[in-house]
């Protein structure tokens, strides 16, 4: 049961950070990317690609077997993770 | 060389501002300090106070919009939340922050 | 200050058709500012973080702070997207041809 996690993340945001830590605690593998700390066209992607999927300019967004939570939201995560009997939808 | 004297401003003038909206900075002290540390470096580098959790855009219209305190614009969200995004203001009646679901405006 | 007094400002000729003047009764930073013929008077800070709003837009009836782009009513003060922060506002008159204007209400 793998799962595949990405947070797009913005390095003066603590809800960005408390996502990390949950995954963290969670020991669940996730890549992030902290889209104020890329620059040029590197950052312009990444933000880009973090608005398109989240509809808007918060974050944390993340994304869980191809699912989208915006925000902190533990409840969510959990919902689409298929190691913890998640990822229906 | 040290942000806390631009930090006592910012609370000093956000607190008159979101009173009036009904909303106070959040009781957790510790988040609150975050904030508005990231806030000032923000401001130092950027010109305005953004949002720490949200992005911007390089469009002038859109920005202005996150410059804190947002409540002005988002307020049918932040009212559904108690909440505004970053957290750094909730609902006067609020004394448990970490109870608040952070949810995108579609949600609610 | 002992209460409201009336202060004399500036020519009334001064303050043009869709255009504001900034002066300074008692100290106090106010903006003059004329709309269709009529004139209102605004205190020359915006209510999100002090800045001057001399500098800003004035588009009809609204003024935009030149700082962080809020905009506010010159009739009544109030901020567009939230009425409950407004910016002081000040009765007027003009004698002599002079602009007076009222501060010092609590």
């Amino acid at each position: 049961m793998i799962d595949e996690v990405f947070v797009y993340a913005l390095s003066t945001c603590p809800w960005c950070r408390k996502t990390k830590q949950w995954f963290d605690d969670s020991r669940i593998e996730y890549e992030a990317v902290d889209v104020d700390k890329l620059s040029g066209d590197e950052q312009d992607a990444a933000a880009d690609k973090a608005y398109e999927l989240s509809g808007g300019r918060r974050f944390p967004v993340v994304v869980i077997n191809g699912e989208v939570v915006v925000g902190y939201n533990p409840d969510k995560f959990l919902q689409h993770l298929r190691s913890w009997g998640g990822g229906g939808g | 060389m040290s942000n806390e004297p631009r930090k006592e401003s910012l609370r000093y003038l956000f607190e008159r501002v979101v009173t009036p909206l009904g909303y106070k900075f959040t009781p957790d002290a510790e988040l609150v300090d975050e904030l508005l540390e990231a806030e000032v470096k923000l401001e130092q580098d950027l010109g305005a106070p953004y949002c720490p959790c949200q992005g911007r855009s390089g469009v002038r219209e859109e920005d202005m919009k996150i410059v804190c305190p947002c409540i002005p614009f988002h307020r049918a969200h932040f009212d559904a939340m108690k909440r505004c995004w970053c957290g750094l203001f909730v609902h006067l009646d609020v004394t448990d922050p970490d109870s608040l679901p952070q949810f995108p405006p579609d949600e609610d | 200050m002992t209460g409201p007094v009336w202060v004399p400002t500036i020519d009334d000729t001064k303050v043009r058709e869709g255009a504001y003047a900034a002066v300074f009764p008692m100290g106090l930073g106010v903006l003059l500012v004329r709309v269709g013929g009529d004139l209102f008077a605004i205190a020359n800070k915006c209510a999100h973080m002090g800045c001057p709003l001399e500098g800003g837009k004035l588009e009809g009836h609204v003024l935009t702070c030149p700082c962080h782009d809020w905009r506010f009513d010159v009739r009544t003060g109030a901020l567009l997207d939230a009425p409950e922060l407004a910016v002081a506002t000040f009765p007027l008159k003009v004698e002599d041809g002079k602009i007076h204007v009222r501060v010092g209400e609590e």
